[in-house]
């Protein structure tokens, strides 16, 4: 049922994408940068990119909010990987607790 | 028991004393001179004041009064006037032992008044009495004090321990968290969060250790779910690695320990995979349970709990320590998963001689990956801008390591979804054959 190229294909432009959002950057300019170093057509990384939203939906809700606040270009990967680890706590703070 | 005896003794002091004389006829069986050194004394009122004085302080703590049951105390008493009795038979030693004894005898006994020793605690006083009369004066106003404090334990506590043991329920807990979040957990401090609660039976050191555990919690929760974050990535990367490299993927086989160029350790925390793959689902009450071996006061009761097999937990329990969880910069948590995806790369990078670039990327983009830091400062690695070659580093990264992990661990999109998309746009297939 999978056609594994293109399955591995759209897992490497997901993978690209994580990279991409690890540099604090929006669709757009996920698009722009899969495409000039990738050669990854921007209708392809924006329907990734739109797929991965829907299924991690908490995640760029938090995402969005680093980069409201984050003046962009300064939101550190680490900062993300930080976001990426704990938005669950923030999101959802009833989920922590478990005894 | 001995210790009966003296006390029956009506109003003779010194019939007491005979009588613990008598009594010490069982002691008598070492030597006499010996009585002395075989005897303790320190042993004996260790239990009222450990620091090894023969006869107890007058100041002493009145739960160890209360601790001191008629029986405990003539006990010693007895044993004591028999040693004394024994050693030294003269009167002024005697007395002035003797006298302090019924110092102790007197205040312990009033104070256990409540007890069934009342009456004898009357006999003793009255020998006190007949010895002298100095004690009289000395220990009354102490006797009272202790008096009043010591029924009161020994009504509410049986165990005449000093600290009331709290029984930090779910409310209770609730209500702290609260007040804690209210101050900012690092300027928590107990007077504070003890004004805030508002509640009377609560001691600044019953919040003061709770508070302990909470930001230890806290700090294990947090490192806990990196950890399981992680594992979650791993057990994806597996299988949309297995769907890229079989082929044949029709069914994603995770099995990471498996996994061919993954060198990564076997992780424990196992079993902290299947709750945290789907994000906003919370299953992994379980694994934390054994988080808290030892801190069973919170876990009240199992049923308190949600229950192990329901994923989405009834709110209010979970609830618990993270209630009021902070805001995503806590600091502790970004350590742990820091080291992994550079980790990872590192054993994968062992099949492929192409590490430099990869770790120059990490290195520009993140030179504290490799930290075990506590606080990761928050770097502003990418300045204005990241650079255009660190970018392309990261890509071309991506595109020659397949098997790489994903950073992030972002559920994959929907094939389907995206494939359907792709034609809707007019691209039939991917990867398509002009970039």
């Amino acid at each position: 049922m999978e056609d594994s190229p293109s399955a591995s294909y759209i897992h490497q432009v997901h993978r690209l994408i994580e990279e991409c959002i690890l540099f604090n950057m929006n669709q757009e300019e996920c698009m722009e940068a899969l495409s000039r170093h990738a050669n990854i057509k921007p209708i392809i990384t924006s329907t990734v990119w739109k797929e991965l939203e829907k299924e991690n939906k908490e995640f760029f809700d938090a995402y969005s909010r680093i980069q409201a606040e984050g003046g962009s270009k300064t939101v550190s990967r680490q900062k993300i990987l930080d976001m990426n680890e704990n938005y669950l706590t923030i999101l959802f703070p009833c989920l922590t607790f478990h005894e | 028991m001995l210790a009966v005896s003296p006390l029956r003794s009506t109003t003779d002091g010194e019939q007491g004393e005979m009588e613990s004389f008598s009594i010490g006829e069982d002691f008598a069986d070492l030597s006499e001179g010996n009585l002395l050194e075989s005897i303790d004394f320190d042993d004996l009122f260790m239990g009222i004041n450990g620091d090894g004085d023969v006869l107890p302080d007058l100041e002493m703590d009145p739960e160890m009064l209360a601790e001191f049951s008629l029986s405990e105390e003539s006990e010693i008493v007895s044993s004591v006037s028999v040693a004394n009795n024994t050693s030294d038979n003269s009167n002024g030693n005697n007395t002035v032992t003797t006298e302090k004894q019924d110092e102790v005898i007197v205040t312990n006994f009033s104070s256990d008044s409540g007890s069934n020793s009342g009456s004898s605690g009357e006999e003793i006083a009255s020998k006190n009495n007949e010895s002298t009369h100095s004690v009289a004066v000395n220990p009354s106003p102490k006797e009272s004090e202790k008096g009043r404090k010591s029924s009161t334990h020994s009504r509410n506590n049986p165990q005449g321990k000093r600290k009331v043991k709290v029984d930090w329920t779910p409310e209770l807990h609730r209500r702290f968290v609260q007040a804690v979040e209210q101050l900012g957990v690092d300027k928590a401090v107990p007077s504070r969060i003890l004004e805030i609660m508002g509640i009377d039976c609560l001691t600044r050191h019953n919040i003061a250790s709770h508070l302990q555990k909470y930001r230890s919690h806290r700090k294990h929760l947090l490192a806990r779910e990196a950890e399981a974050a992680r594992w979650s990535q791993r057990k994806q990367f597996m299988g949309a690695a297995s769907v890229g490299r079989g082929g044949g993927g029709a069914k994603r086989e995770v099995n990471p320990w498996l996994a061919p160029t993954m060198g990564f350790p076997p992780m424990t925390p196992m079993h902290h995979f299947r709750p945290l793959h789907v994000w906003g689902h919370h299953t992994m009450d379980q694994s934390f349970v054994h988080m808290w071996p030892k801190h069973l006061p919170y876990t009240p009761s199992p049923a308190a709990w949600p229950p192990r097999t329901a994923p989405p937990p009834p709110p209010p329990d979970p609830l618990y320590w993270h209630q009021h969880q902070r805001a995503p910069d806590a600091p502790t948590p970004g350590t742990p998963c820091f080291p992994q995806p550079l980790t990872t790369t590192r054993f994968g990078s062992q099949t492929v001689p192409g590490i430099p670039p990869h770790h120059a990327m990490y290195q520009i983009l993140d030179p504290g990956i490799g930290i075990p830091a506590t606080q990761p400062p928050p770097r502003p690695l990418l300045d204005s801008h990241p650079s255009k070659e660190s970018i392309d580093a990261a890509i071309s990264d991506v595109l020659s390591k397949p098997w790489l992990p994903l950073p992030l661990g972002l559920k994959a999109p929907a094939l389907d979804g995206v494939m359907g998309e792709l034609q809707r746009q007019g691209i039939p297939k991917i990867p398509p054959s002009c970039a």
